[in-house]
């Protein structure tokens, strides 16, 4: 009996104080939630960590950019990040990867307002490898979305209005994704009235943006090279996703070809940067190096990207 | 009062013979190692990936949720959620505060965090749902209420020893998974500042309220909030085995009303009208982690008041039955 005794009594104790302890508690988290007082906290931000370059031959890769970075339409999900990677490692020199930052739909004002980001600029200066893909998304958004009319037009045939429509529906509710549709899409008749509108268009038309674009891809890439002065930039250039549509293979090479000149001569004023060409990768040979979505590289693709990649780094 | 101590001491004691409390405790020591072990190797594989460095591991957490954004295939609420989930991550990135920092504090946080809606309810049960149907289960109650005490006395006199094993739960989970997590991860922690009063207004943040207070805090106004839902589950449960008489059908009973609150927590989202039940209104600590609500319109006071309303409710409904019933068999 005199047991019982003292376990009731320490029981009772605790349990008691523990009751105060999480009313106490209670009342503390209700006040703190209804009522709460902004204070600003200041810790220290970071500090730039100059990367340790190139002295201990480790090359640490960081990619930045649209959907290509990110390896969209690579069926194993490696895109030619990781792929470079993989042959750089290959090759024989120790190499890591420090952050993949590409992000489906990506322009270049959306990457422009990504590197002022605290956290961007951080896996930036940790690497001393940078590799940079920009650019498809403001080039080709508008012929993107034509083509996407004009696919819907002629495979619905009769269904034309509910296709587009669909893919209109889709296109608007991803908002930032690669085939996001500008708005004002014309309402679909018989199947040509896509294809007529591609006939109409002109390289003019898609370099609509071509000085404002290439403005803030210069504005990106000083920015990179200022956020990690150490690094190698490598600048993907642009292939021409649509050169399997007749109407669209002149006008898509020639602004193709017109975006990546201005990007070399932005390149060519910095000794660190160095611009990838792909063109030359894709064209004639879409049908055997473009995923199913037409605009993005498959597996084989990203291969040769990465290859070509590994040649430049090396 | 003079005759109601030793009534509460009497059920304490026979809930300590019964060994409920014992079998919560075995229940923590068996299912805390394994938890902690989980989320070791998860530890583990990120430190491979971004070889120890938490503000890679973030900003690639970062991007790869502003990545599912743009999948259409994604429902909309994922997406608010995903939207805040970033910004309060850039928050802490912009800070330099790792949200995560590996601890057993941080640890015992997570699995507070986690607990709330389904483990610790569950725990209470095992001392609740028994402690009035129990005894008529087994008959005794005839005994009990054959002396010359008033029936309400009876219950009351339950009904407090069952709050006390409430805290005492409480206490014991808190204590158990930061001994058992402290092992791993080392018992350090107390002071790493975490962020709270995230104001949620559609799918942005309100930062203007942010404030960091350090874990130890945290965790003090966690087990407040936890402990308020308990009250209230402790209380239905109690309702609940005051109501039947066998102690399988209690325990069921409370049980299939937790898992729908789970199940609806996770769908309900368009059937507004689900937020004055109390089993959605669960998840007080959502509120201090500034994670958006199950269900919109949804806010601490709003549940506060939700879960009294079914409390008081419930005790109510417990005192009128038992003074009233015949006791039969």
């Amino acid at each position: 009996m005199n047991d019982f005794k003292w376990t009731w009594r320490g029981l009772s104790l605790l349990s008691i104080a523990a009751t105060l302890l999480l009313i106490t508690g209670f009342i503390y988290a209700a006040q703190d939630i209804m009522y709460p007082r902004g204070a600003s906290y200041s810790a220290d931000v970071p500090q730039p960590t100059a990367a340790p370059a190139e002295e201990t031959g480790e090359l640490k890769v960081a990619a930045v950019g649209d959907s290509l970075a990110k390896g969209t339409g690579d069926n194993t999900g490696e895109g030619f990040v990781r792929r470079a990677v993989a042959g750089l490692s290959a090759g024989g020199t120790r190499t890591e990867l420090v952050g993949n930052l590409g992000i489906n739909g990506l322009t270049t004002a959306g990457l422009r307002d990504k590197l002022k980001e605290e956290g961007v600029q951080y896996v930036l200066r940790q690497a001393n490898i940078i590799l940079v893909s920009i650019g498809g998304n403001d080039l080709f958004r508008g012929a993107q979305s034509m083509l996407n009319e004009a696919e819907g037009a002629a495979a619905a045939g009769q269904d034309a209005a509910e296709g587009s429509a669909d893919s209109r529906i889709g296109t608007g509710a991803s908002g930032r994704s690669d085939d996001s549709a500008s708005g004002g899409a014309p309402a679909p008749g018989d199947g040509s009235t896509g294809n007529a509108a591609l006939k109409d268009l002109t390289p003019e038309q898609l370099l609509a943006d071509l000085p404002g674009a290439s403005k803030r891809l210069e504005a990106i890439l000083t920015a990179i090279s200022e956020i990690n002065p150490e690094a190698r930039i490598y600048y993907i250039g642009l292939y021409n996703p649509f050169g399997d549509l007749r109407e669209m293979l002149i006008p898509g090479n020639q602004a193709v070809t017109s975006w990546n000149a201005a990007a070399m001569d932005i390149i060519n004023r910095n000794t660190r940067m160095t611009l990838v060409p792909t063109l030359d990768l894709f064209n004639g040979h879409l049908d055997k190096y473009l995923s199913s979505d037409h605009f993005h590289p498959n597996s084989d693709g990203y291969q040769r990207m990465a290859d070509r990649i590994v040649q430049a780094v090396r | 009062m003079n005759s109601l101590l030793p009534l509460i001491r009497n059920e304490c004691m026979k809930i300590i013979k019964k060994k409920r409390f014992y079998v919560i405790l075995l229940i923590l020591v068996v299912l805390v190692p394994m938890f902690t072990y989980a989320q070791m190797r998860s530890a583990e594989r990120n430190r491979e990936k971004f070889s120890s460095d938490w503000r890679l591991e973030l900003q690639q957490q970062i991007t790869d949720n502003e990545n599912s954004l743009s999948s259409s295939r994604i429902p909309e609420e994922w997406k608010t959620y995903r939207r805040i989930f970033i910004q309060q991550m850039q928050y802490y990135l912009d800070h330099n505060v790792n949200p995560n920092e590996p601890s057993g504090v941080t640890f015992t946080r997570e699995f507070l965090d986690n607990s709330i809606s389904l483990f610790i309810p569950l725990m209470i049960m095992a001392v609740a749902s028994d402690i009035v149907s129990g005894e008529r289960t087994t008959g005794t109650i005839k005994m009990l209420l054959t002396r010359p005490v008033k029936r309400w006395k009876v219950l009351m006199s339950k009904l407090i020893a069952l709050l006390m094993f409430v805290s005492l739960i409480i206490v014991s989970v808190f204590l158990v998974s930061y001994l058992i997590s402290g092992l791993a991860f080392g018992y350090g922690g107390f002071n790493v500042p975490i962020f709270t009063g995230f104001q949620l207004s559609g799918d942005s943040v309100d930062m203007s309220a942010v404030h960091s207070v350090p874990q130890w805090e945290y965790m003090l106004m966690q087990c407040g909030l936890i402990w308020f839902v308990s009250i209230v589950v402790a209380l239905l449960a109690f309702m609940v085995s005051v109501l039947f008489r066998s102690t399988a059908a209690s325990i069921v009973v409370m049980m299939a009303a937790l898992i729908a609150g789970t199940i609806l927590t996770n769908m309900a989202s368009a059937w507004t009208s689900a937020k004055y039940l109390f089993m959605v209104n669960l998840g007080l600590t959502n509120y201090l982690a500034g994670t958006p609500a199950p269900i919109e319109g949804m806010s601490l006071p709003f549940s506060i008041a939700v879960l009294g309303v079914w409390g008081i409710a419930s005790i109510i409904i417990s005192f009128a039955v038992f003074t009233k019933r015949d006791i039969l068999n």
